[in-house]
């Protein structure tokens, strides 16, 4: 399997940017996805829940994807819960936003 | 009927599929179960096993096309209910047997034309049967052509190939005896919904039992071609393998030649059908002897 | 039904075939549903206390129930006469784990109204039902009978999921006990029924923008009668006008991302 994310660092990395940090995901009890998957992803605590920088939330079902890398403007990531391909943006609050990628 | 359907609904589903026979199972099987090898190695038994894979597709698409067009025929919500819980069995069914020819080597860009080359057309005429009942949303007719023909040939031919496969290829019989398991909620529906408004509508039997004569003619033409044309036993010789002795009703199939094989499938099911049709009220028709 | 194998790699490095041939898939449903419905008896923990109300609540929530059975049994029809035309087997297979999901939430619903003491909830179901939501309900069968796939799957799984998960999502916050467990059980199939319905939809639109015009028009047929569904239901399940504008605009960005506009 090839690894679009790394494929991508250099074109999609802001200026600036430095090396990705890592993240070490546990399971935060989100179950509706199959296990093996379910760090993936987490429930979106509503008004005051703050992203970590390997999160994103989804537009479409509101769930928090979850990275093992840091996450940045361009990279791809998946949820699972609703099926959707999505496309990292810096929004205009400055925050790290998830477009759907049809 | 409001009490007998109550044994088909979504929550006993939930607890005697998913919570029951199918629990810590990956595509109907245990994990570290395996095509065996001889299967993957001989190009001849790769090839006949892919082509008697390809009918289960065929079949079990024709289910899941027939059992989802009748929810929306069906008379009553628990009857709705139950057919969605038999399109999901029936979906499930598609992707164990496309798994399997996976697992024997079919590219997933070469599955449809694979599928197309190996489909036995008399196979793909029995569905075709079927479907234009279920097109016409003709319940009556769609649920006795879908769960007491095609369910009732289902069956038979997977105990019996279960019967040749338990003793050598635990991976194969371990998920036709899912399937199994599931025909059996799917025929026991058939039968039971379809007596009471059989005899609601006694001017639908001739109707009924013209498709029954019909769809038997596919079916046993599939069979003659499925067994006839098979070079597995041939092959088996060739290479000095002793075949599996499993028993089925009442046969050894290590014994038996392909034509009495045959003979012995084709008894069983149309000997089913008689008597499942006979218990809602249907007349079993004979149908014609294909050449 | 556990997992046995942690994902060798990163799941966002999937390709995107990879991706769907992974989450339209009976394993995928099987072992998703597992993780929230193992246990369960009629979609909620045996366990939980039966806090049903009383009076003219009670009399709302049973009318509010009746609704969504129909919305229910639309989705079942719809649903399983879109396997007849989906475009590939990944999408049947898809769409038979969407028919049991509506199956099971209408057995979950019509339970719910037997616990509340109605002794013939079908018939029930019948009486109490909007007409807006059966206008709704015909109008969605039409477009699976007449095989129009990009319509029917806006209809069903862009419009009428996203009316359900917007409408569900509030009632549950405020909802009795098992009531709420219901419908939050419910919730969690809706998210892969409206991804599914959006993501279909998204692909097709970016590869034949022609569709667009005849989407439109679908919209334009239905949103009427989706906005009075949602009035409707917001005054049973008892929102405030803040709470109702909320639900409208909810309903309306799963729409509008498929760039459709009011």
């Amino acid at each position: 399997m090839s690894d679009p994310l790394q494929g991508h660092d250099d074109a999609s990395a802001e200026p600036g940017a430095g090396e990705r940090r890592r993240f070490i995901l546990d399971d935060t009890g989100f179950n509706e996805v199959p296990v093996k998957y379910r760090k993936f992803y987490r429930k979106w605590r509503g008004a005051g829940d703050a992203l970590a920088p390997n999160e994103v939330v989804c537009p479409v079902c509101k769930v928090v994807i979850r990275s093992t890398r840091e996450l940045r403007p361009g990279d791809r990531v998946y949820c699972m819960p609703c099926m959707s391909r999505l496309v990292v943006v810096r929004g205009e609050s400055g925050m790290l936003e998830a477009r759907v990628a049809y | 009927m409001a009490d007998f359907l109550s044994a088909y609904s979504i929550q006993s589903w939930l607890e005697s599929c998913p919570q029951g026979y199918l629990e810590d199972t990956e595509y109907g099987h245990a994990h570290d179960e395996k095509e065996p090898d001889i299967l993957l190695d001989n190009e001849v038994l790769r090839e006949e096993t892919i082509k008697a894979t390809v009918q289960l597709v065929v079949g079990e698409r024709c289910a899941l096309s027939a059992s989802s067009g009748l929810i929306n025929a069906a008379p009553d919500e628990a009857s709705k209910r139950f057919l969605a819980t038999q399109t999901l069995d029936e979906a499930r069914h598609v992707e164990v047997f496309t798994h399997r020819l996976y697992d024997l080597g079919v590219k997933k860009n070469e599955l449809e034309s694979v599928i197309r080359h190996y489909a036995n057309p008399n196979l793909v005429k029995f569905a075709e049967v079927l479907l234009e009942k279920v097109d016409k949303k003709d319940f009556i007719a769609g649920v006795v052509g879908q769960n007491i023909v095609l369910e009732g040939m289902a069956f038979s031919v997977f105990e019996m190939m279960y019967a040749m496969n338990e003793p050598i290829n635990a991976k194969f019989a371990h998920t036709l005896s899912g399937t199994i398991a599931d025909e059996r909620r799917h025929v026991g529906f058939g039968e039971n919904r379809i007596g009471s408004l059989i005899k609601e509508n006694p001017g639908k039997k001739s109707e009924i039992e013209r498709m029954q004569k019909e769809m038997s003619y596919w079916m046993l033409a599939t069979f003659a071609d499925a067994f006839r044309g098979n070079r597995t036993l041939d092959e088996l010789n060739k290479l000095g393998v002793e075949r599996a002795h499993g028993h089925y009703q009442g046969a050894d199939l290590g014994v038996l030649s392909p034509e009495q094989m045959e003979h012995v499938l084709a008894d069983t099911v149309l000997a089913e059908f008689k008597t499942r049709l006979g218990r809602i009220g249907v007349e079993y028709q004979t149908p014609a002897m294909p050449a | 039904m556990t997992a046995r194998t942690e994902p060798r790699t990163e799941i966002h490095d999937l390709e995107h075939d990879a991706f769907l041939e992974e989450v339209h898939s009976f394993e995928f449903w099987f072992q998703a549903v597992e993780g929230y419905l193992s246990g369960t008896v009629h979609g909620h923990r045996p366990d939980t206390r039966d806090v049903p109300p009383v009076g003219s609540d009670r009399e709302r929530l049973i009318s509010t129930l009746c609704n969504y059975c129909i919305g229910e049994t639309a989705a079942l029809e719809g649903a399983s006469g879109l396997i007849a035309i989906a475009p590939n087997r990944l999408t049947k297979v898809f769409l038979s784990t969407q028919v049991a999901d509506e199956g099971r939430h209408l057995e979950v619903l019509l339970q719910r109204l037997a616990d509340l003491g109605v002794a013939e909830p079908e018939s029930e179901v019948e009486k109490r039902s909007s007409p807006s939501l059966q206008l709704f309900r015909r109008r969605l069968l039409e477009l699976v009978a007449s095989r129009d796939w990009e319509a029917a799957i806006f209809a069903q799984n862009v419009i009428l999921e996203s009316l359900e998960y917007a409408v569900f999502h509030t009632h549950a916050s405020n909802a009795d006990p098992i009531t709420r467990e219901v419908l939050e059980g419910v919730i969690k199939d809706e998210r892969r029924h409206i991804g599914f319905g959006e993501n279909e939809l998204g692909r097709k639109l970016a590869h034949s923008p022609h569709i667009r015009a005849r989407l439109g028009q679908v919209r334009s047929q239905l949103d009427h009668l989706v906005l009075d569904m949602l009035e409707t239901t917001a005054r049973e399940i008892g929102v405030d006008r803040h709470e109702q504008e909320r639900l409208g605009r909810t309903y309306r960005e799963s729409v509008e991302r498929l760039g459709f506009g009011s």
